[in-house]
């Protein structure tokens, strides 16, 4: 024995003396991860969050949230004898006077507006995959108190320097909390101490953005993790992949060794950001002074569309009875963000509502497969970057050399007419992909061969679908009776009710469930394989067995839960052309 | 497939779950002796006994405990507890797809070695290039001498240092270690209906213990005292604030009747100052005026038959100069960009538009008011003087504001 393992050994019964951890840790190095790549975007955001941290709390080192004026008098000459506030100066110095202070708080920043963009795409991941139904609804809900924490965070970070783009920023901030109806100035005057600006915007701000949101943020993230421990990851449908097993490496060692090394990655990638991509120069902007603003002023990207949706907004302001309510205020900053929110958080009660599914689900969608939701999926984010582009409207004028009048028109009716056009053509766009995946599935792959029958018939030979791939379109849970016997799972998926929460394990009782499936093809082969032991150790006779099976139950039309949810799980209207039933019958008597 | 070294993990496994469980069943049995559900209760409680921190699955671990200890069944035969068991099993493995040439061919597995280990290099190569850079090169930040250089060979350094070694151990785990496949099951998510009924005795219990639901007073009294807790923190909500004479705060700025315009820097403005065309930020020459937030305006110079005089506002203009708030109507930034030719004031933040000639009407844009205008006069020494304060308040709008 080495002695790095006895003193492995001699650590770890000491930990285990006192701790009883073996099994804990023994079950933890065990656990299976299931891969793929969309599941790293989740990983992004919180490696971006752990970077966050470590560059943020290298910043506070530095910085000063004072607002008391000083006299430049640091390194960076244009600014020198200016008078500024403290901030300003103590982030000027972050940036000029701090070794590698620079690098620093430009990987802050980079770290930011990607922990941001990594959120909003892994949402979008865990939406189009149907991520978030039963069981996972809670962490959906977490996930976007998270998106909406980040938001704030991001905005509160922004506004520290005190350089006149965050004053800017803040004084916009200031006005929006004024212009909610009754208490819109109290509020706006505790958060400010005053009217605006005020002297203790920046020392609230700085406790709001280095404590108290970071923390809500990492307890947020420690349940959304601990949830996904508990849970098990989601997986794509494939060979041996079912609602009850989760497929992939564990956790010890290729998983940790693969996380693990894609943390520095990232980390790797936003150094290279940080040091070689210029972002926020707070010394090209100056000192924030009430009286000055310079064109083009834009926030961070992720508050890009609430800026969008002020600027389209019309000038609607009601003024009656000694009282002002400013609905171009309101509106685009207050109300349109609380609906979008609230839907966002509701969502998972909304879809289970009116889809009527209730079932566990532990195999993710393909997006094609639930076209409803992938459609309102594609509408609402065709809604949020209109408000994006209108966010930067000055600048696309600008670039494209049209007036900014006819682009806040444009942008004003297309954000109306856009969305419900790309809501049918997306729900267009999934049936036809499944249309073609049927017909990959019923038709086989063209071999380009034409084969003439006795009779004097052509009909076009095809080869079947490898199982692998043939699993991976139909999908495990999927109605489409061809699956039968394609997986692991066999016959016991579909004899599924409405989740196996309670059909299911009476189906494990009588001994048929597990990973070791008693589907009537799968015997003789190893039950949990990708591939080899499905597709390519059962060689022909898998797939003919796999493609007798789609025949065979193809015309009793079983029922399945899917068929009873309405409109949601469209399916496309079956498509028999006169060209197609030879073909059928040509794959009959081949398997026969 | 399975390599050796996950056959030896599983079995290992396998043999200290058994050892492992049995002191912690004895100790969770004897806990919970008195409870009056038993075995199920038992079951409930070992969790807590077992589970610390972050320890999200003690309820797997105890459960298997339980079936050991207090069932005789097969553990299959009964599906609600085959969670348990098929959970603190170890994943079995599946096979391999395909063989890599680095499981195949000794030649191969050398060479992804060395490309670790050369990845692994790049990395402590990296960290003394940070330290060399970061020690050693020049950093003066004069615009003359400044080191160019110096931040992005430290970027560069320390992407190679944190590269090398993430990327070193991605390739390592796709490369090296074993390509596995590894089954896992789930266990269902609800708990059997047995479990909850007895948890919800035990709640309901616990609560019948209090007495709290047949004590009226009792419970009355801690609804209004525990209740009335949350009014503590508002004052101490509104000490954040300060409100005296809010309203007015709000509706006044440092303009008042007399008081010179000055410029950024402090010195007045005369007639003389601005061609016509021109345009000029000034604040209130009052303490701290350039400072105000909300007393900026801007005097603008046009040709006086250029200015269309609204009724009632004659006297407001000086042969042709007019002062217009220089803050945003909309959201209060400061409308500062001057179109000569159109006479349009444009708010760069949201693109309200206004006509400087007209009052200062909005043509376009969000903003819903005009800009209010200042009534200037000539003092005697020929510099420009407010009449007074606005005639209404300036910026956004808020809820108290008066119509």
């Amino acid at each position: 024995m080495s002695l790095l393992e006895k003193g492995a050994d001699s650590t770890g019964r000491w930990v285990d003396d006192r701790l009883g951890s073996s099994n804990f840790v023994r079950r933890s190095l065990n656990k299976v991860f299931p891969d793929h790549w969309s599941f790293m975007l989740g990983e992004i955001c919180l490696y971006t969050f752990i970077i966050l941290l470590l560059t943020g709390t290298y910043l506070t080192f530095f910085y000063d949230p004072s607002v008391r004026e000083v006299i430049y008098n640091g390194s960076y000459v244009p600014l020198k004898g200016i008078t500024m506030s403290q901030a300003y100066a103590s982030s000027l110095d972050i940036s000029f006077d701090v070794r590698g202070g620079l690098l620093m708080r430009q990987i802050h920043h980079w770290a930011a507006l990607l922990f941001m963009a990594s959120i909003v795409v892994h949402l979008m991941r865990v939406f189009f995959t149907g991520a978030f139904r039963k069981p996972r609804e809670m962490n959906w809900v977490i996930g976007a108190l998270l998106l909406i924490l980040g938001i704030l965070e991001g905005f509160a970070g922004y506004s520290l320097p005190d350089d006149l783009l965050s004053g800017t920023g803040l004084r916009i901030a200031y006005s929006i909390a004024m212009s909610i109806p009754v208490v819109g100035t109290w509020v706006a005057f505790i958060v400010f101490g005053g009217e605006y600006p005020g002297d203790s915007i920046l020392e609230r701000l700085y406790a709001v953005h280095i404590l108290l949101v970071p923390g809500a943020i990492l307890g947020l993230i420690t349940f959304h993790l601990m949830m996904i421990w508990y849970q098990k990851h989601t997986q794509f449908a494939g060979p041996g992949r079912t609602e009850e097993n989760v497929i992939g490496s564990r956790l010890f060692p290729a998983y940790a060794a693969k996380a693990g090394g894609f943390f520095f990655l990232v980390f790797a990638a936003l150094a290279a950001l940080g040091g070689l991509v210029q972002i926020n120069p707070v010394w090209l902007y100056g000192p924030y002074d009430p009286s000055q603003v310079s064109a083009g002023s834009q926030p961070d990207w992720y508050v890009g569309f609430l800026d969008g949706s002020t600027r389209l907004m019309p000038n609607w302001e009601l003024r009656a009875f000694d009282h002002t309510l400013s609905f171009n205020v309101l509106v685009p900053t207050v109300v349109m963000p609380g609906i979008i929110f609230t839907l966002l958080i509701v969502y998972p009660w909304l879809e289970s509502r009116f889809s009527g599914d209730r079932a566990y689900h532990n195999l993710l969608d393909r997006p094609r497969d639930v076209p409803v939701r992938t459609a309102i999926g594609a509408m609402s984010l065709s809604f949020y970057v209109l408000l994006l582009i209108a966010g930067g409207n000055d600048i696309v004028a600008h670039i494209f050399r049209v007036s900014i009048n006819t682009m806040t028109y444009t942008l004003r009716a297309a954000i109306f007419i856009v969305p419900p056009l790309v809501y049918v053509a997306t729900k267009r766009f999934c049936l036809s992909l499944q249309r073609s995946d049927e017909e990959l599935v019923h038709h086989g792959i063209e071999s380009g061969t034409i084969r003439r029958l006795p009779s004097g018939e052509f009909v076009e030979e095809t080869v079947p679908l490898p199982v692998a791939h043939h699993i991976q379109l139909t999908g495990v849970e999927s109605d489409r009776p061809e699956l039968q016997g394609a997986t692991a799972h066999g016959q016991a998926g579909q004899a599924k009710g409405p989740g196996y929460g309670d059909t299911h394990v009476l189906d494990a009782e009588t001994g048929s469930r597990g990973a070791v499936s008693d589907g009537p093809d799968s015997h003789g082969t190893t039950s949990h394989g990708r591939g080899s032991d499905l597709g390519l150790t059962g060689g022909s006779a898998g797939n003919g067995a796999a493609a007798g099976g789609s025949h065979a139950s193809a015309g009793h039309q079983p029922t399945t839960r899917r068929k009873s949810r309405g409109f949601f799980y469209e399916k496309p209207a079956p498509r028999s052309t006169a060209a197609d039933a030879p073909v059928e019958r040509e794959l009959e008597n081949t398997v026969d | 497939m399975s390599t050796p070294s996950g056959n030896d993990h599983g079995t290992a496994a396998g043999a200290t779950s058994t050892g492992g469980q049995t002191p912690t069943s004895e100790a969770s049995g004897g806990m919970t002796s008195s409870a009056a559900a038993g075995s199920i209760r038992d079951r409930l409680r070992s969790p807590g006994a077992q589970s610390s921190g972050g320890d999200t699955r003690g309820s797997d671990l105890s459960g298997e405990h339980f079936q050991q200890s207090d069932s005789s069944q097969q553990l299959y035969d009964n599906g609600r507890d085959e969670r348990q068991l098929s959970h603190s099993s170890p994943p079995q493995e599946a096979e391999i797809q395909e063989p890599r040439a680095e499981d195949v061919d000794p030649a191969a597995a050398r060479a992804a070695e060395r490309l670790v280990s050369a990845l692994f290099l790049m990395s402590f190569l990296g960290v003394i290039g940070f330290l060399v850079t970061y020690v050693f090169a020049p950093f003066t930040y004069g615009l003359e001498k400044h080191n160019q250089l110096f931040n992005p060979l430290l970027a560069i350094f320390m992407a190679m240092a944190l590269g090398g070694i993430g990327a070193g151990a991605v390739v390592w785990a796709k490369r090296l270690m074993p390509d596995e496949e590894a089954v896992q099951e789930r266990h269902p998510f609800g708990s059997d209906p047995d479990e909850r009924a007895a948890t919800a005795e035990a709640l309901k219990g616990g609560l019948d213990q209090t007495q709290l639901p047949r004590r009226s007073l009792l419970r009355n009294t801690l609804l209004l005292g525990a209740g009335s807790l949350a009014l503590l923190p508002v004052p101490l909500l509104f000490g954040l604030g300060r409100f005296q004479h809010k309203e007015r705060t709000l509706a006044t700025t440092g303009w008042k009747q007399g008081v010179r315009l000055i410029r950024q820097n402090g010195t007045p403005v005369n007639r003389n100052d601005l061609e016509i065309g021109g345009i000029e930020s000034v604040f209130p020459d009052v303490p701290r005026g350039t400072k105000l937030a909300d007393s900026a305006a801007l005097l603008i110079r046009m040709r006086p038959d250029e200015l269309k005089v609204r009724a009632g506002r004659e006297t407001w203009s000086v042969d042709g100069f007019v002062v217009y708030s220089a803050i945003c109507t909309h959201l209060g930034c400061p409308v500062k960009l001057y179109e000569q030719q159109t006479h349009h004031l444009f708010c760069p933040c949201h693109q309200s538009t206004f006509e400087a000639d007209n009052a200062c009407k909005v043509i376009f844009g969000p903003a819903a008011r005009a800009l209010p205008q200042l009534a200037i006069s000539v003092d005697p020494e020929g510099y420009f003087v407010a009449q007074g304060d606005f005639s209404e308040p300036v910026g956004p709008s808020y809820w108290e504001r008066p119509s």
